[in-house]
């Protein structure tokens, strides 16, 4: 018995920046069982249509993280995309390379920058001489410390998240969701003196970038949700350090500022988020807006039940409660 | 349907004409909102940024309140949204709520989880009924090709939010086609706003918010609408450095959510404070066929 097949269309990315003056889409259409992963078409387009086609891959089986790409506009792995639900969404199978990376030829993308990212983390360990590598054998961790990595360690490095970050996208300070990710493994590790340096030197132009849009955490293929370790490095950050930079002083500003009011008071926050100076910087753009939103000159009213709020931060917002 | 109001902070200040918008268009479509003048802010995603914690209790207070009135909580912003949501998913992990129940339990509040956190898109869509809006419609909004832009928090986590899809959601869209507005799909309609590093780097801001203005603009749309009051800062009150960053002019008014519901609906554009933005609404509303006046 043979297998149903439907007819699949692909639009293909194609470029070759050494010899096209612009990028193309080649379509391909074929004869598929609907539930062919999308790596496997492209391999069989590559070995019968078209072998100029460049695609990076290995593992086939969503371990290695070399073919991820953009399917359908959205961040995948091709081995373990099946063609069947994209043709029913979207009628055909639109195949492009990750975004925020060069494209080399076709879907193969400069990696370069992801790998230099990740190496500005330091990821290795710096061992702790107070638990020195036992002679002869393994440093052992307990489950419960294994615990503390929570997703981490899932990682592939397939840079899904590097190709969704709208910071990486719009700065090339910003070292990546991946690379962040890879620094929380780091941090809570029990093994690992780098605890406070790794903290102290990820904050100038850097941790604080991050949007917290979770959008890298939505195309993570490996559910290691970096926007929640991104958040909680932060709050390490300023157990460790107070609010030092912009990010850091605008965050404990902000849980600051509601302690006066119950409601944030948007003038007060400027002041604390970027000092006196800050101010006078944001004062054109501040005469802009106030044309037609008077109300950011006045401070907002008092909420009621304002004791309530003051004894919830009194009984969990002391310095000796900070994580 | 009555509604436990949360309207945050911002459509109580700059915001204000989100606020004014909101209490027209439910109003009119029989919503009623209770008030409760003891809410405070969410924290906005910042401030469990220097401790969650904190931030969790202050936000299951808030939800205390609407469940000791029997009410759901109606939001008409993503990140409160999205904030409140969380806390209401982080009260379950047994540690968190062990830490918040010590600093809630001596003020005699004790929550049991029941509220459920309803952007307004939502109980519009949902509760109303996208039919039950079209068929109040008194003024079509043909001709205008509208670009929602959700705003993250109201999305993302998906599977924490449990609602839309992250990635092709569509509530939004068949909202602005119930109100007789074309809807302009473009990939910056789920992205980020850039507002939340505004202060941080805005440079870096800026150049994002141009992005998603150009992206829309460039798939053909004559206004972007949003859900979100801070999106709306950063794309309507900073456009002008948006701009700046971008090169070149961007001349995209920008409306809130029930901004839009509200014109359709037969509000004047002064009930619902369009005078207030930065970016004029007029060549928007230039485009609507028939009978819509131009806001200034």
């Amino acid at each position: 018995m043979t297998e149903a097949t439907v007819k699949a269309t692909f639009d293909i990315y194609r470029f070759d920046p050494g010899h096209d003056r612009a990028p193309r889409y080649q379509r391909y259409t074929l004869d598929l069982p609907p539930h062919t992963p999308v790596l496997t078409a492209l391999l069989k387009i590559r070995a019968e249509v078209d072998p100029s086609l460049a695609l990076r891959y290995s593992c086939r089986s969503a371990i290695c993280g070399s073919c991820a790409m953009q399917v359908n506009s959205k961040s995948r792995l091709a081995c373990e995309t099946q063609i069947g639900p994209e043709l029913a969404r979207d009628g055909r199978i639109v195949i492009e390379p990750m975004r925020n990376q060069a494209v080399l030829r076709d879907l193969v993308v400069e990696q370069e920058p992801f790998w230099r990212n990740y190496d500005r983390i330091r990821p290795h360990l710096i061992l702790d001489p107070r638990h020195p590598m036992p002679e002869g054998r393994e440093n052992p961790m307990t489950t419960e410390e294994v615990e503390q990595f929570k997703e981490t360690p899932r990682c592939i490095a397939c840079a899904a998240c590097f190709s969704a970050c709208p910071a990486v996208e719009a700065d090339p300070a910003f070292p990546g969701p991946m690379a962040l990710a890879k620094l929380y493994r780091f941090v809570v590790d029990p093994r690992d003196q780098g605890h406070q340096d790794r903290l102290m030197r990820i904050q100038p132009d850097g941790l604080w970038l991050c949007l917290r849009c979770h959008l890298c955490t939505e195309a993570c293929p490996k559910d290691v949700r970096p926007s929640e370790r991104i958040r909680d490095l932060k709050e390490m950050a300023v157990a460790v350090q107070g609010g030092t930079e912009h990010g850091s002083k605008h965050a404990v500003g902000f849980k600051d500022n509601i302690r006066d009011r119950g409601v944030l008071n948007e003038m007060k926050l400027v002041r604390q988020t970027s000092g006196l100076v800050g101010v006078l910087e944001q004062l054109p753009q501040g005469l802009h807006i106030v044309r037609k939103k008077r109300e950011i000159l006045r401070a907002p009213h008092r909420i009621e039940g304002m004791d309530e709020v003051e004894k919830i931060y009194e009984a969990l917002d002391r310095p000796e409660e900070k994580p | 349907m009555k509604l436990a109001y949360y309207p945050g902070c911002v459509a109580q200040a700059s915001g204000k004409e989100l606020d004014m918008a909101t209490r027209w268009v439910c109003r009119s479509l029989g919503i009623e909102l209770a008030e409760f003048p003891k809410f405070s802010c969410c924290g906005s995603g910042f401030s469990d940024e220097a401790n969650e914690v904190l931030t969790v209790a202050l936000n299951v207070r808030n939800l205390a309140l609407a469940e000791a009135a029997g009410l759901d909580l109606l939001t008409v912003c993503s990140t409160c949204t999205g904030m409140l949501s969380l806390a209401n998913l982080r009260y379950q992990d047994p540690k968190v709520k062990e830490r918040v129940d010590s600093a809630l339990a001596p003020l005699g509040i004790h929550y049991r989880g029941t509220v459920k956190v309803k952007h307004l898109l939502r109980v519009l869509t949902e509760d109303v009924g996208v039919a039950q809006v079209r068929a109040r419609v008194v003024r079509p909004l043909e001709g205008l090709k509208v670009g929602a832009f959700y705003g993250c928090h109201l999305l993302r986590p998906a599977d924490e939010l449990n609602w839309e899809s992250a990635e092709e959601p569509h509530a939004f869209e068949d909202l602005l086609s119930a109100v007789g507005a074309t809807p302009v799909y473009y990939r910056g309609r789920v992205m980020c706003c850039g507002f939340p590093i505004q202060f941080v780097k805005p440079d870096t801001a800026s150049r994002i918010a141009a992005h998603q203005i150009d992206d829309a603009k460039a798939h053909g749309a004559d206004a972007m609408a949003t859900p979100c009051p801070l999106c709306h800062i950063s794309l309507d009150a900073y456009q002008n450095q948006a701009e700046k960053v971008a090169g070149h002019a961007l001349d995209m008014p920008v409306f809130h959510l029930p901004q839009v519901v509200g014109l359709a609906l037969g509000a004047s554009p002064e009930e619902l404070g369009l005078g207030r933005h930065l970016v004029p609404t007029a060549p928007a509303l230039s485009k609507v066929g028939s009978g819509a006046r131009a806001g200034r």
